[in-house]
C-alpha cells in the first residue's frame, strides 16, 4: 500500500524548501537556500523512487483518491487529489532526479549570482508545481500545476530582470502560453460540459457518452464532441510542450539561467504537454481526426525545427531547437498512439538533453559566459569531464545503437512505419530524415566546440585571450556524470518492460486497431538484437552519414559552411531568420492587435465607457448620494418620521390592498 | 418539577450570569491601576462561556425551561462565534479605552450582558425570551454608546439610539401580542403549528408588518436604518466595532427564529416584504456612503448595504438561504471588526483615525498593514479570492435558486457601486501622501490579532468550504 | 341565561367607559403643555388601566399597577420633573411645525390599524374567545406566582438580569469622576494631622536693605 503521508511528503518537502528559501532566503543566507532547498527534493525523489519501487516490485495497487475537497460547486467537486499510478511514478522519478541534479548543479552555476536564494526558491517551486501537476487525479489539479508551471517558467526566464531580451523572452513565453491555455480551458470546460464532473476517473468511464455527442461550432456543420474537445486539450499540449506553430516561445526561453533551461525547458516542463495526452489517452483514442492533427503538428515539428539548429551558432539555441525537435519526435508517437513510446522518448530524453544543457552550461562557465559556438573550439584539451558526458549525451540524442535515445526514437520511427492514420505516410518521411538532421546538428555542435582551432584565443575582441578555459568545479561535473549514467544505459535496462512489456498496465489505454507497439513488438527479441538489427536499417546510415558531413563540414574543411550557405542564399536565408515565425507573428498578432486595441481604447473606452458610462454613472450616483446625505438630517424626529412612514407605507401595501 | 428543566442544555448561559456578578463585584476591589484584571476576567469568562457550549454542545434539537430555550446545533455554532467576536472587540477596544481614561470594569460588564442578551436571542424558543433578549442586548448597547460622559456627540447618539430603539420595541411588542391573540400561543414551535389553520391571514399579515419593522430595526436595514450612522459615527470607535460585530449575529437569528421558525407559513407575506427591504438597503446604503468622508460613517452605510445581501438569503426562505445568510453574517463579522480594528489601531491620544483622509500614505508608514487594510477592503467590496466574494456568490445563489433572478441581478449592480468606495480607501493609502509622520502606538496583542484577522480574510476566501462547512454543520 | 347576559352588559360598559377614560389621558400625557400635568395625566392612565385588570379578575396585577406605578415610579418622575424646570415652549418649537404632516400619518397608520383590526376583526373568529369563569376559591395571585417560578422561570430570571442591567448602566452613566471635579472625603477630613497642613519653615531674620 502506498499511504498518502508519502505522497504529501513528496509533495510539500519541495513546496516547503521553497518557502524557507523564498521568503526567509535572508535569514538563512547562500548556504542555508541550498540545503534547505536539495535536502527537500532529495526527500521527494528518494519518496519516488520508492513508491515507484512499491509499484513495480512489491505490486501495490495504483492509489486514487482525494486529499481534500477544495469546493463544491453545483455537484462539481473540485478537490486535491492524487492518481499515482506507474506512469506516474516513473514521472515523479524522473522530475525529481532531473531536479535534484539540477539543484546541485545549480550551487556551482549561479555561484556568483546575487539572486542566489530567490533562485533555489523558484526551482524548488517549480518542482512542487510539476509533482502537483503529473499526480492530479482530476482536471482542475492539473490546470493548477499547469498554470503553475507556466508561471515559474515566466519567472526563471525573467529571472535577470534587468536584460530587456530577458523580459522580452519571458513576456512572449507567457502571451504564447496562454493562448494555448485558452484551448485547454476550453478543452476542460467541455470535458466538463458533457460528463459534470472534474474527475479523471469518472470522465474516462464517461467517455463513450461524449463520443456519442455532437456540437455546432460554426453554424450546420456537425463536430463530434470528443474530436473538438481533444484537438482543444492537444492545443494547450501545444502551447506547453511548444509545438509549430506554439513553439516560438521556447529558443528565446534560453535567456534564463541554463540551469533551468536543462530543468524546465528541456527535461521536464516543456514534457508536460506530452505526460497529458498520454494521461488523456482514453479520450484521444476515440477520435481519430485528432489523433491525425497531433500526428502531423508533430511531424512537422520534429522535422522542421531540426533544419533550424542546422544554422543557429548559439550553443544553448542549437541545444533549444534539438529540444522542440525531440519534443516533435514524441507527438508522433503520441499520433500513432505509441503512448509508451512517446514516454520512454520523454524519459531518455530527460536524462540525456539535461545532460547536454548542463554540459553546455559547464561549457559557458568555462568560456566565462560565452555562448556564441564559433568563438569556441578545442575545448577537449581543457575540459574533459564536460567533454566526454557531453559526447555521450549527444550519442544519445542521434540514437546511436545501444544508447537511451536509441532505443525510444527507433521504436517511434518503427511506430510510425506500423501506423496507417491519415497523414501517417508524412510523419514516417519527416521523422526519417530528422534522424539525418539531428546527427548534423548534435556533431556539429561537438565539433565546434570541442574540436577542431582553439578560435576563442584569436578573438578579435581579445577578451579571453587572458582566461584560459577551465575545467568546472565538482558541483557541475558531478550531475553530469551522474545524468550521463542513465543516457547510456537506461534504454537497454528498460525497453522491455516499459516500451513492449505490460509496464503501464491500465494507466494507458490503447485501441487494438491503434496498437502500433504491438506491431513493432513482434519484431523484438530483447535489446541486444535491436541494437544488431538496427545497423542494417535505414535510420542508422542516416545518422552515420549526418555525422560525417558534420565531421566534414567543421573538422575538415571549416571553410565549406559558407561557401554553400552562400550557394543557398534564400533557404539558409529561410532558416537563419526560422522560418519568418517571429516577423509574421510580431506583424500580425503583435501589431494587429495593437492597433485593433488602439482603435477599441479610443472609440470603446474614452468615449463610451469612460465618457458615458463611468463617468456618467459616477456622476448620477454621486449627484444621488449627495441627495439622500441630505435625509440623514440628524433630528431624532425624522429618524423617527422615517421609520413610521416606512411602517405605514408597509401595512398600506399588505393590508390595505 | 425541576427535572424536565433541563437547566444544563443553558449551562454557558447560568455560567455567563454567575461570572457577570463575579466581575462586578471584583471590579469594585480593585484600583485602577489593577484594572487589567477585570479585563483578563472577561476574556476568562467567554473562554468558560466556549468551554461550556462546547461540553454541553448538542447534535439535535433540545428544549428546556418549559420550551423557553431551545438548544440546537445552529445555535452552537452562533455561540462559539459570538464569543470569539466578543473577545476580539474586547482585545482591540483595550488600547483605545486605556488612552482615553474609559478603561473602566462597567465597559466589560455591559459587554458581557449584551452577550447574554445575543445568546438569549440565539436559544429563545418563545417570543417572550426573544424580547428578554432584544432587550438586553439592546439596553446595554445603548449605555455603552453613552460610555464618554466627556463627548457629547456620542450622549447624543445614544439618547437617538435610546428613543427609536424604544419605538422599534414597542412595534416588534405589537406584533407579538397580535400574533399571540390570533394563536393563542407564544411558542414558536407551536405558533408554526397553530398558524398553518389559520384560513385568513391579514390579521397575521398585520401582525407580521409590526414584527418585520422591529427586525429590520435591529438589522438597521432602510427604512429603519437612520439610526446607524449617527450611533456608529457618534459612539467611541470600540463601541462602533462592537455594535458593529456581535449584535448582527443576533439580527441574524432573530430573523431565522422568529420568521423562519415561528412564522414560517406566512413566508410568501415576508418574503415580499423583505425583498423591498432588501433593495433598498442595499441601494441606500451603496448609494450614500459615497459621500461620506468619514469612515466610521462610511462603514455604517456599508453595514446597511450588507444588511440587505444578508437579508437577500433570509428572504429566499430555503435552508440553503439560511445557510448562505449565517456564511454572509460570519464572513460580514470578520471583515467589519477587522475593518474598525484598524481604526483603533492608527487612534491615539487626541487622534481618532476614523476620517479616510487619516489613512493617507498609510503604506509609507507601514505596509504590512497597509496590505491587511486592502485585504479587509478588497474584501468586502467582494473581490476574489477573499472571503467577502464567496459570501456574496452564496446568497447570490440562494436568491437564483428561488427563481429571483432579477433581484441577484440588482445585487451584483450594487455590489459593482459599493466596490467604488471600499476602492478609495485602497487608493488612498497607496497613492496619497501622508499628512503626518506620527507611527502607529498600538500594543502588539491588537497588532498580532489583527495582522491574524486580516489574513483570515484572506485564507477563509481560498479555503471557502473551512466555514461552509461550518454553516453545513449548523444548519444541515 | 339573564342574569350572564345582565352581568356581561355591565361589564362591558365599564369596559367601554374606563377605556375612553384611558384613551383621553394618554392623549393628554402627549399634549398637555405643562410637564407636571403630564405626569398627572400618567398616573390617570395607569390607574385606569388598573381597572381594566380589575375587570378581566386579575386583581393582583391591578394592585401592582398602582403601587408600583403610580405609588413609587410616577411620584419620583413627579420630583424630577419638578427639580429639572424644563422650558416648554422651546421643546414645542418644532412640533407646531410638523404637526401638519405627523397628524396625516398618524391617522393614516390610525385606520390602516383600525380597518384591520376594527373592521376586518384581524380575519379570525372572535366570538368564541370567552374563557370560562374561574373556579370556587381560584387566587390568581397564587396562579400567578406558580406560573412565574415554573413556567416562566427562565424570562423571569432574564428579566432580573434586564433590571440588574438598568442599574449597572444608570451607575455607570452618572457615577462617575469628572476631570477637575471636586468632591469632599469626609474620612480625609477627619483624619487629617496638623503637619500635613501647616510647615513651619525656620528663617534667617531679614535686614531691611
Amino acid at each position: 500500500m502506498i499511504r498518502q503521508s508519502v505522497l504529501l511528503t513528496i509533495v510539500l518537502a519541495p513546496l516547503i524548501a521553497a518557502i524557507l528559501a523564498g521568503v526567509f532566503g535572508r535569514f538563512i543566507g547562500r548556504r542555508g537556500a541550498h540545503t534547505v532547498t536539495i535536502a527537500g527534493v532529495a526527500i521527494s525523489f528518494v519518496l519516488s523512487a520508492w513508491v515507484l519501487k512499491l509499484l513495480l516490485v512489491d505490486g501495490a495497487p495504483p492509489v486514487n483518491e482525494a486529499v481534500y475537497t477544495w469546493l463544491v460547486s453545483d455537484n462539481i467537486r473540485m478537490e486535491v487529489g492524487f492518481l499515482v499510478d506507474r506512469l506516474t511514478a516513473l514521472m515523479m522519478v524522473v522530475v525529481t532526479f532531473v531536479s535534484l541534479c539540477v539543484h546541485v548543479y545549480t550551487i556551482g552555476y549561479m555561484h556568483d549570482d546575487p539572486g542566489y536564494q530567490r533562485f533555489f526558491s523558484y526551482i524548488s517551486l517549480f518542482t512542487f508545481s510539476m509533482l502537483m501537476l503529473v499526480m492530479a487525479n482530476n482536471f482542475m489539479q492539473l490546470f493548477f500545476g499547469w498554470e503553475a508551471v507556466g508561471l515559474v517558467s515566466y519567472l526563471l526566464i525573467g529571472f535577470w530582470y534587468t536584460r530587456p531580451s530577458a523580459i522580452f523572452a519571458n513576456l512572449k513565453a507567457f502571451l504564447v502560453n496562454r493562448v494555448g491555455d485558452f484551448g485547454f480551458l476550453l478543452g476542460i470546460a467541455g470535458v466538463v460540459y458533457f460528463t459534470g464532473s472534474l474527475d479523471y476517473q469518472t470522465v474516462f468511464e464517461q467517455r463513450e457518452l461524449i463520443a456519442a455527442n455532437t456540437m455546432q461550432i460554426i453554424p450546420g456543420i456537425e463536430w463530434q464532441a470528443i474530436t473538438v474537445i481533444c484537438i482543444l486539450l492537444f492545443i494547450g499540449a501545444m502551447g506547453k510542450s511548444a509545438q509549430v506553430p506554439l513553439h516560438v516561445w521556447l529558443p528565446d526561453s534560453m535567456e534564463g539561467p541554463t540551469p533551468i533551461s536543462a530543468l524546465i525547458h528541456a527535461a521536464t516542463m516543456v514534457t508536460a504537454g506530452i505526460f497529458m495526452v498520454a494521461r488523456m489517452s482514453p479520450l484521444f483514442e476515440l477520435s481519430e481526426v485528432a489523433l491525425s492533427t497531433v500526428l502531423v503538428v508533430g511531424a512537422t515539428t520534429a522535422f522542421f525545427m531540426g533544419l533550424l539548429g542546422m544554422v543557429n551558432n548559439d550553443i544553448k539555441r542549437v541545444v533549444a531547437y534539438s529540444t522542440l525537435s525531440q519534443l516533435g519526435y514524441m507527438t508522433v508517437a503520441l499520433g500513432v498512439s505509441a503512448y509508451s513510446a512517446a514516454i520512454f522518448h520523454l524519459m531518455t530524453h530527460a536524462f540525456f538533453k539535461a545532460l547536454l544543457f548542463l554540459a553546455a552550461g559547464s561549457v559557458i562557465i568555462g568560456m566565462h559566459h560565452e555562448q556564441d559556438m564559433r568563438k569556441m573550439g578545442g575545448l577537449k584539451k581543457y575540459m574533459p569531464i564536460t567533454y566526454w558526458t557531453a559526447l555521450i549525451g549527444a550519442l544519445a540524442l542521434v540514437a546511436f545503437p545501444g544508447t537511451s535515445g536509441f532505443f525510444s526514437k527507433d521504436a517511434i520511427i518503427a511506430a510510425t512505419a506500423a501506423a496507417s492514420i491519415p497523414g501517417a505516410t508524412y510523419a514516417y518521411w519527416c521523422v526519417l530524415l530528422g534522424v539525418f538532421v539531428t546527427a548534423f546538428y548534435t556533431f556539429r555542435l561537438i565539433f565546434m566546440t570541442f574540436e577542431g582551432p582553439e578560435r576563442f584565443r584569436t578573438d578579435a575582441h581579445g577578451h579571453h585571450d587572458s582566461h584560459t578555459p577551465h575545467e568546472s568545479p565538482w558541483v557541475v561535473t558531478v550531475p553530469l556524470i551522474v545524468l550521463a549514467v542513465p543516457s547510456l544505459v537506461i534504454g537497454w535496462l528498460t525497453v522491455q518492460p516499459v516500451l513492449f512489456g505490460d509496464y503501464f498496465g491500465t494507466a494507458i489505454f490503447v485501441e487494438a486497431a491503434h496498437d502500433t507497439v504491438a506491431r513493432v513488438a513482434e519484431t523484438f527479441h530483447g535489446p541486444g538484437a535491436f541494437s544488431l538489427h538496427a545497423l542494417l536499417t535505414v535510420p542508422f546510415w542516416l545518422m552515420v552519414a549526418g555525422v560525417a558531413t558534420a565531421w566534414v563540414f567543421y573538422v575538415k574543411k571549416p571553410e565549406l559552411p559558407s561557401q554553400i550557405a552562400a550557394r543557398l542564399g534564400p533557404l539558409y536565408k529561410l532558416l537563419e531568420n526560422k522560418f519568418y515565425f517571429d516577423e509574421l507573428y510580431q506583424a500580425v498578432f503583435a501589431r494587429g492587435s495593437r492597433r485593433l486595441g488602439s482603435v477599441l481604447w479610443r472609440a470603446g473606452d474614452v468615449a463610451l465607457i469612460d465618457g458615458a458610462i463611468v463617468n456618467g454613472s459616477a456622476h448620477v450616483v454621486g449627484w444621488f448620494s449627495g441627495v439622500l446625505r441630505r435625509l440623514q438630517s440628524g433630528y431624532l424626529y425624522h429618524y423617527a418620521f422615517a421609520m413610521i412612514i416606512g411602517l405605514s407605507a408597509l401595512l398600506a401595501w399588505y393590508v390595505l390592498r | 418539577m425541576f427535572d424536565n428543566f433541563g437547566m444544563q442544555a443553558a449551562a454557558a448561559e447560568i455560567f455567563l450570569i454567575a461570572t457577570i456578578c463575579v466581575v462586578l463585584l471584583v471590579d469594585v476591589f480593585l484600583s485602577d491601576s489593577k484594572r487589567w484584571i477585570t479585563y483578563a476576567l472577561s476574556l476568562l469568562t467567554l473562554a468558560g462561556c466556549a468551554w461550556m457550549t462546547l461540553s454541553y454542545g448538542v447534535n439535535e434539537r433540545v428544549s428546556a425551561f418549559s420550551g423557553m430555550y431551545v438548544a440546537d446545533p445552529m445555535g452552537d455554532v452562533l455561540k462559539l462565534f459570538s464569543y470569539a467576536t466578543v473577545a476580539v472587540s474586547f482585545i482591540y477596544a483595550r488600547d483605545y479605552l486605556q488612552r482615553r481614561a474609559l478603561f473602566k470594569g462597567e465597559y466589560f460588564v455591559l459587554g458581557l450582558v449584551a452577550l447574554l442578551g445575543i445568546m438569549v436571542m440565539i436559544s429563545a424558543g418563545n417570543l417572550l425570551t426573544v424580547y428578554l433578549g432584544v432587550e438586553l442586548l439592546s439596553l446595554s448597547l445603548y449605555a455603552m454608546v453613552a460610555f464618554d460622559r466627556e463627548s457629547t456627540v456620542a450622549a447624543e447618539s445614544a439618547m437617538k439610539y435610546f428613543v427609536l430603539g424604544a419605538i422599534a420595541s414597542g412595534m416588534l411588542l405589537y406584533g407579538f401580542s397580535i400574533m399571540y391573540g390570533i394563536a393563542g400561543t407564544l411558542q414558536l414551535d407551536e405558533l408554526a403549528v397553530e398558524l398553518r389553520s389559520v384560513e385568513s391571514p391579514i390579521g397575521l399579515v398585520f401582525a407580521l408588518v409590526f414584527i418585520i419593522a422591529g427586525v429590520a430595526f435591529k438589522f438597521g436595514a432602510v427604512p429603519f436604518h437612520m439610526w446607524v450612522p449617527d450611533v456608529y459615527h457618534g459612539a467611541p470607535t470600540p463601541v462602533t466595532l462592537f455594535i458593529g460585530a456581535a449584535p448582527k449575529i443576533s439580527s441574524f437569528v432573530l430573523a431565522v427564529r422568529v420568521l423562519a421558525e415561528g412564522l414560517d407559513s406566512l413566508v410568501a407575506n415576508w418574503q415580499d416584504m423583505l425583498i423591498v427591504i432588501s433593495v433598498l438597503s442595499m441601494a441606500i446604503g451603496n448609494i450614500v456612503a459615497i459621500a461620506q468622508t468619514n469612515l466610521k460613517r462610511m462603514l455604517a452605510y456599508s453595514t446597511v448595504s450588507h444588511v440587505g445581501f444578508i437579508l437577500l438569503g433570509i428572504l429566499a426562505g430555503t435552508n440553503d438561504g439560511y445557510r448562505a445568510a449565517m456564511y454572509y453574517t460570519f464572513a460580514y463579522v470578520i471583515m467589519s471588526v477587522g475593518s474598525f480594528g484598524m481604526i483603533l489601531l492608527l487612534a491615539r491620544e487626541g487622534f481618532e483615525a476614523d476620517r479616510i483622509d487619516d489613512f493617507r500614505g498609510l503604506n509609507r508608514k507601514s505596509p504590512w498593514f497597509a496590505a491587511v487594510m486592502l485585504m479587509l477592503m478588497f474584501s468586502t467590496a467582494g473581490v476574489p479570492p477573499f472571503i467577502g466574494f464567496w459570501a456574496k456568490v452564496e446568497v447570490i445563489a440562494a436568491v437564483l435558486d428561488v427563481g429571483l433572478a432579477w433581484l441577484a441581478a440588482l445585487a451584483v449592480l450594487f455590489s459593482v457601486i459599493g466596490a467604488f468606495y471600499y476602492l478609495r480607501v485602497v487608493k488612498v493609502m497607496y497613492f496619497d501622501e501622508p499628512t503626518d509622520t506620527v507611527d502607529i502606538q498600538a500594543g502588539g496583542t491588537l497588532r498580532a490579532v489583527l495582522s491574524l484577522n486580516g489574513l483570515a480574510v484572506l485564507v477563509l476566501g481560498i479555503v471557502p468550504s473551512v466555514l461552509i462547512d461550518l454553516c453545513v454543520r449548523a444548519l444541515p | 341565561m339573564p342574569g350572564i347576559g345582565k352581568r356581561m352588559t355591565l361589564t362591558s360598559i365599564l369596559f367601554y367607559a374606563f377605556s375612553a377614560v384611558l384613551v383621553v389621558a394618554a392623549l393628554g400625557v402627549i399634549t398637555a403643555r405643562n410637564p407636571v400635568h403630564a405626569a398627572l395625566f400618567l398616573v390617570l392612565a395607569f390607574v385606569n388601566s388598573a381597572v381594566l385588570w380589575l375587570l378581566m379578575e386579575a386583581e393582583f396585577l391591578a394592585i401592582v399597577l398602582v403601587l408600583v406605578y403610580v405609588g413609587a415610579v410616577m411620584v419620583l418622575f413627579l420630583f424630577v420633573v419638578m427639580m429639572l424646570d424644563i422650558n416648554v415652549a422651546q421643546m414645542r418649537e418644532g412640533f407646531t411645525r410638523y404637526a401638519p404632516l405627523g397628524i396625516i400619518v398618524a391617522l393614516l397608520v390610525v385606520i390602516e390599524i383600525a380597518s384591520v383590526v376594527w373592521v376586518k376583526r384581524l380575519g379570525v373568529d372572535t366570538t368564541t374567545a370567552v374563557p370560562a369563569a374561574a373556579p370556587e376559591g381560584y387566587s390568581n395571585t397564587q396562579a400567578l406566582g406558580e406560573l412565574l417560578y415554573t413556567h416562566y422561570l427562565y424570562p423571569f430570571e432574564l428579566a432580573a438580569m434586564l433590571l440588574l442591567l438598568a442599574i449597572i448602566a444608570a451607575i455607570s452613566l452618572t457615577m462617575r469622576k469628572r476631570r477637575g471635579f471636586k468632591q469632599q472625603d469626609v474620612a480625609a477630613q477627619v483624619a487629617v494631622r496638623p503637619q500635613d497642613r501647616i510647615r513651619i519653615v525656620k528663617m534667617a531674620p531679614e535686614k531691611d536693605a
